[in-house]
């Protein structure tokens, strides 16, 4: 080393640097939007409490999938829990109390207090910010709709006695368990933060958003068992809807479904998805067209 | 070569004409963006932003059309809200960083662009806390902190000295100085505060009900005017006099005397010490000598130096 004596030992403040490295400008504002909110969803970087809502349910989602895994391996085909057509049925709540939590998260503080002029100061446009959002909660919905299932779809086909047998006989579900799960996430990804948006704190938040699905689903559920109604019974729960489109697009009739109570024709299910869903997206872009910079 | 350039702007909305055919050059530097509350000073930052559109007219900024080239605007510009911004339960490492990445910075370089940028504005290690409980001040710091931290060739600030305590203005403003002078990054710096505008800014943008009143070089405005400002303890009269009779332009106001330095014939250092002099030997205390500047309230006044409107 060479130092010179005065320099030694000394600590300088080398002053302001520029940045002249690579700037990912509008997509790697959205990259990071989307990366951040997917964080926010699975509640890492912060505290342990606000880990337990999502990881708990992501736990109890996949459980009955390995619990049915290891039945099918200890006692092979005799008894058979879950199929994929009812998986996301029978895991029903968890979705809306997933959603209810983690939705708010995404939008509420950022309306709140004020920092979506910020975000509209940098490379991106308010529709970008929506649709990163919509990224972030779908993605991380999946957790529930779709990785529970295909560790159904997995653990069969290794459970089985001939694997690649079981690859051809599983295959054919596959498009089914993709496609179910998508359309999950994204149906209850806006319809969530459609509602989160319009609220002022979190919590009335995720109250409006367990609501919706509770209230609905319970209402739904009683005038399906009422017998009167049964055809309007699963209108009232955005699950029961769901479950028709899936029905409509991948087959297979989930029992407990209202849906099978209400005998409509399937595609119903689609249309009501088809309304659903882009209503949604509009009540966002009509929120934050409104919110001034 | 100017970075931000107006013709025309207008922005009406029912019933109010926020800015009302604003037609301004604006060049480097820190540029004080003067005019009273609803004078259209955070329209206009809006509009340059590209956040807003333009009734009519155009506006420009580094070259790019704010109409249509707003995102590209708004990567190379960082922008200072007038009101509160922060989300209060995560700390300002995590915050700024965030906002250095939704600018478009890699992960890695925004990592290191929020250390640097947190130690500029002068939070150490207060800033891993989170921003709730921060005072003011320090989230005023935050607040230029994001709009620092992509490295902008242009700040807006919107009245970056809002809820300041006096030395917390003293600091904020000393920051736009060291940004302005040292970081070489181009401010504007909107307020509706003369005094501290007088204080940082090199050029000056002052508008009125959406329309340019003036604009000029704040050097021009304060520079020297000749004439040299004795302020003294008591009655300052015989110290006029007595200059006056050493042939010099003098005339007293109160305890201060104003000598006109440019017309002395012995030179500037024969008036000081002929001030040194004659106060001394009249027993007068000396408050302070100097040279006299224009203060900035001359614009607002009609008829003020070196009009220069676009």
């Amino acid at each position: 080393m060479s130092a010179s004596p005065e320099t030694a030992g000394t600590i300088y403040d080398i002053g302001y640097r520029g940045y002249t490295g690579p700037r990912l400008g509008r997509r790697g504002a959205i990259a990071a939007l989307v990366g951040a909110g997917l964080r926010a969803v699975f509640g890492l970087g912060r505290s342990g409490r606000s880990k337990i809502i999502p990881w708990g349910a992501v736990i109890l989602a996949t459980m009955p999938a390995v619990v049915a895994v290891a039945i099918r391996v200890l006692a092979g085909d005799l008894i058979d829990l879950y199929g994929y057509e009812n998986y996301l049925w029978s895991i029903g709540a968890l979705l809306p109390i997933f959603v209810a939590a983690q939705a708010p998260e995404l939008v509420v503080n950022d309306i709140r207090h004020r920092v979506l002029p910020l975000y509209f100061s940098r490379p991106m446009s308010r529709l970008d910010y929506v649709v990163a959002k919509l990224a972030a909660l779908s993605l991380g919905l999946l957790a529930l709709t779709l990785l529970p299932v295909l560790v159904l779809f997995v653990g069969r086909v290794l459970a089985a006695e001939d694997v690649l047998a079981a690859i051809g006989d599983e295959m054919g579900a596959l498009p089914g368990i993709v496609g179910s799960g998508v359309m999950h996430a994204v149906v209850l990804a806006s319809i969530g933060l459609a509602v989160s948006s319009l609220a002022a704190r979190r919590a009335y938040a995720a109250g409006a958003v367990l609501a919706i699905f509770l209230i609905g689903g319970v209402f739904g559920q009683v005038l399906s068992e009422a017998g009167r109604f049964a055809e309007l019974a699963p209108f009232f729960d955005p699950l029961a809807v769901l479950d028709g489109a899936r029905e409509w697009l991948f087959g297979g009739s989930v029992a407990e479904s209202p849906v099978r109570a209400a005998g409509l024709p399937l595609a119903v299910y689609g249309l009501a998805t088809l309304i659903m869903t882009p209503a949604s997206w509009t009540v966002l872009a009509l929120r934050y067209r409104g919110i001034s910079t | 070569m100017s970075l931000i350039s107006t013709r025309a702007l207008t922005k009406r909305y029912p019933g109010v004409t926020a800015l009302d055919g604003l037609s301004v050059e604006i060049g480097e530097g820190v540029i004080g963006l003067v005019g009273a509350n609803g004078a259209g000073k955070s329209t206009l930052l809006k509009i340059l932003l590209g956040l807003l559109p333009a009734s009519d007219g155009e506006a420009t900024v580094l070259g790019l059309d704010a109409a249509t080239e707003g995102a590209r605007i708004r990567e190379l510009v960082g922008y200072m809200p007038e009101h509160d911004c922060l989300p209060p339960d995560v700390s300002a490492t995590e915050f700024v960083s965030h906002m250095a990445r939704v600018s478009g910075l890699p992960s890695g370089a925004a990592r290191e662009r929020t250390a640097d940028v947190l130690r500029h504005v002068g939070l150490y290690e207060e800033r891993y806390r989170p921003i709730g409980g921060y005072s003011t001040g320090m989230k005023q710091r935050v607040k230029l902190a994001q709009a620092l931290v992509h490295d902008p060739r242009v700040l807006f600030l919107d009245e970056p000295t809002n809820g300041l305590d006096p030395a917390g203005r003293d600091e904020m403003l000393a920051l736009i100085i060291r940004i302005g002078r040292d970081f070489g990054i181009t401010a504007i710096v909107a307020s509706h505060l003369l005094g501290e505008i007088e204080r940082i800014a090199d050029w000056l943008v002052a508008i009125d009900a959406g329309r340019l009143l003036r604009t000029a070089a704040l050097t021009s405005f304060t520079e020297r005017t000749g004439q040299l400002l004795v302020e003294t303890d008591e009655d300052a009269d015989p110290l006029a006099r007595r200059l006056s009779a050493r042939g010099m332009q003098a005339h007293a106001d109160g305890r201060t005397v104003v000598v006109d330095v440019s017309t002395a014939t012995d030179g500037e250092y024969a008036v000081y010490d002929a001030v040194r002099d004659e106060t001394v030997a009249l027993g007068l205390g000396l408050v302070r000598i100097e040279h006299r500047r224009h203060q900035l309230e001359d614009l607002f006044r009609a008829g003020g130096v070196d009009e220069r409107v676009a």
